[in-house]
């Protein structure tokens, strides 16, 4: 295996690394008080809602296999966002027809993208409900950057594993799935400690804790490098 | 575009609506996703209920197990050279066998842990909702390992590279994502909160205070699927099929590059119905008065 493969190897799996794990702090979550309407955001896990995201992104990445890197992680990034769009529109059904509420932030009195005043329409005693404007979009920003990732890892690793020696007279499903477990694991590894990083639920990239993102970043980014390490000593033997 | 293939990419969103009604239903008569909080709070809060408990998992990986285990099975049957659809329904049985054990131990660990509380354990309640939590379990494997199999046959726009039983494992944990986040919600703010005025949200100092009365005799989780049948379970269907249809539909339709273009324009066209759909609700409702 040459050099340059190795490192344009681990350059994709760390540069997919820090989308995931930086995606997954846009992505709005509310976990169990969500589930209540006791919360603003997606009524689920941070890293599971991502992963449902990131998944169907990686699904639609695949698809595009053969295709050019840019490709496969465009092809990633839409299916996430579609994945993450349909799933907050229809959660909104839910809360508003279901539940017979209004979305509202908590972390923003006037909604940053539609001007509109959050306060008034939360119900008394809760932190907001359901899915409005500012956390809709950064949950699309969120899915983006979690399908790209997802995809970009893929690519790479689905690369690497067709070409390598180790796999030799292997069938091309083979390595397609063995890129894929390798990237679900990557997705799962950054998507669970960035959710340790956010420490609960997030509404957004207007919520305070959006600012604990550049340690995200930075965790994500080493965390990836040593995967990306062990992916070169499973793939290409040592 | 082929004709074929459209009409296989419809009939995998017709499975994939079905096997999203059937998940959030079983998700909801189990308890298994984030509203299992407040049946775990409510016997704390004195309030002891006839309801089922089985989340010791979150509902995406334990769909990622159960879809999981239905495609591999279904795939040694197929190479063994039975039937698709006969070696589906035998993985989908075999999951469904497992889901059932996995039901039983979760929810006696569950209830035995609110001992404390005075929280008895009905082995009524646990036999009557042993059968609908399998089937439908079963009806969501099947319809999941069912699209995931057509996603994989070598036709023109298809023919998915990864392996029957990693699609299904994935799709399985995409889908519990989806329940856990849309059709339990009309679960956990609705249905186990019946009994408050509807048009608000569930505030802090009411989270435990359950209902556990039905209109005749106690509440059990049979009649928390009556109720989310009515909206919750055919949403959750509609959004997954639409995300299995869409993600496919763009490509098969406009190809490859034009499609990720079209996706883009859908996704631009959900943010403006979001917004659209909450200025609706703004009008509808109004604030909520001082």
């Amino acid at each position: 295996m040459e050099l340059i493969s190795l490192i344009i190897l681990v350059i994709f799996i760390v540069a997919g690394g820090v989308c995931i794990g930086g995606g997954v702090h846009f992505i709005p979550v509310g976990g169990a008080p969500a589930a209540m309407s006791t919360a603003t955001g997606v009524g689920t896990g941070t890293a599971m809602l991502a992963a449902g995201a990131g998944l169907t992104g990686l699904i639609t990445a695949a698809s595009m296999t053969g295709q050019a890197w840019y490709l496969v992680a465009l092809a990633g990034a839409v299916g996430a966002m579609l994945m993450m769009g349909i799933t907050m529109l229809i959660a909104n059904f839910v809360y508003i027809f279901g539940v017979g509420i209004v979305p509202a932030s908590s972390k923003a009195s006037i909604d940053p993208i539609t001007k509109l005043d959050q306060d008034p329409y939360k119900t008394p005693g809760t932190e907001g409900h359901g899915v409005p404007t500012v956390c809709f979009v950064s949950g699309i920003i969120g899915a983006l950057l979690g399908g790209a990732g997802g995809g970009l890892v893929y690519y790479a690793v689905d690369s690497f594993a067709s070409a390598s020696t180790v796999l030799s007279g292997v069938d091309a499903t083979a390595a397609a799935g063995l890129a894929a477990i390798v990237s679900v694991g990557i997705f799962f590894i950054n998507s669970v400690a960035a959710s340790y990083n956010i420490g609960g639920t997030i509404e957004g990239f207007h919520d305070p804790k959006f600012k604990r993102i550049p340690k995200g970043i930075l965790a994500s980014a080493i965390m990836s490098l040593v995967a990306a390490i062990f992916v070169i000593l499973m793939l290409g033997g040592i | 575009m082929d004709p074929v293939t459209l009409g296989v990419v419809a009939l995998m969103g017709a499975a994939a609506t079905i096997a999203g009604a059937a998940e959030d239903l079983e998700s909801d008569i189990g308890s298994q996703s984030n509203p299992n909080s407040q049946v775990q709070l409510a016997p704390q809060m004195g309030h002891l209920h006839r309801m089922i408990n089985k989340a010791a998992s979150g509902e995406p990986v334990s769909y990622g197990v159960w879809c999981g285990t239905a495609g591999a099975i279904a795939a040694l049957a197929i190479s063994a050279g039975i039937i698709p659809v006969v070696a589906i329904a035998m993985g989908s049985t075999v999951a469904a066998f497992v889901h059932a054990i996995y039901t039983v131990t979760s929810h006696l660990g569950r209830i035995v842990g609110q001992s404390q509380f005075e929280q008895p354990l009905f082995m009524d309640v646990l036999t009557q909702s042993l059968g609908p939590i399998a089937a439908h379990g079963f009806i969501a494997s099947f319809g999941i390992v069912g699209m995931s199999y057509l996603m994989t046959l070598p036709l023109d726009g298809l023919g998915h590279p990864f392996p029957l039983p990693l699609l299904a494992m994935l799709w399985g944990i995409t889908i519990g994502a989806i329940g856990s986040s849309t059709g339990d919600v009309h679960y956990g703010s609705e249905s186990e909160y019946q009994k408050f005025e509807y048009g608000g949200g569930t505030p802090v100092a009411i989270q435990g205070d359950i209902v556990t009365k039905a209109p005749t005799g106690a509440k059990n989780s049979i009649d928390v699927g009556n109720f989310c049948a009515k909206y919750g379970g055919p949403l959750t269907g509609f959004c997954f099929g639409l995300i299995v249809f869409v993600s496919f539909w763009i490509t098969l339709v406009f190809g490859t590059v034009p499609g990720q273009i079209v996706g883009i324009v859908i996704i631009v066209l959900l943010i403006l119905g979001n917004m659209y759909l909450e200025k609706f609700a703004r009008t509808k409702f109004g604030p909520y008065e001082e």
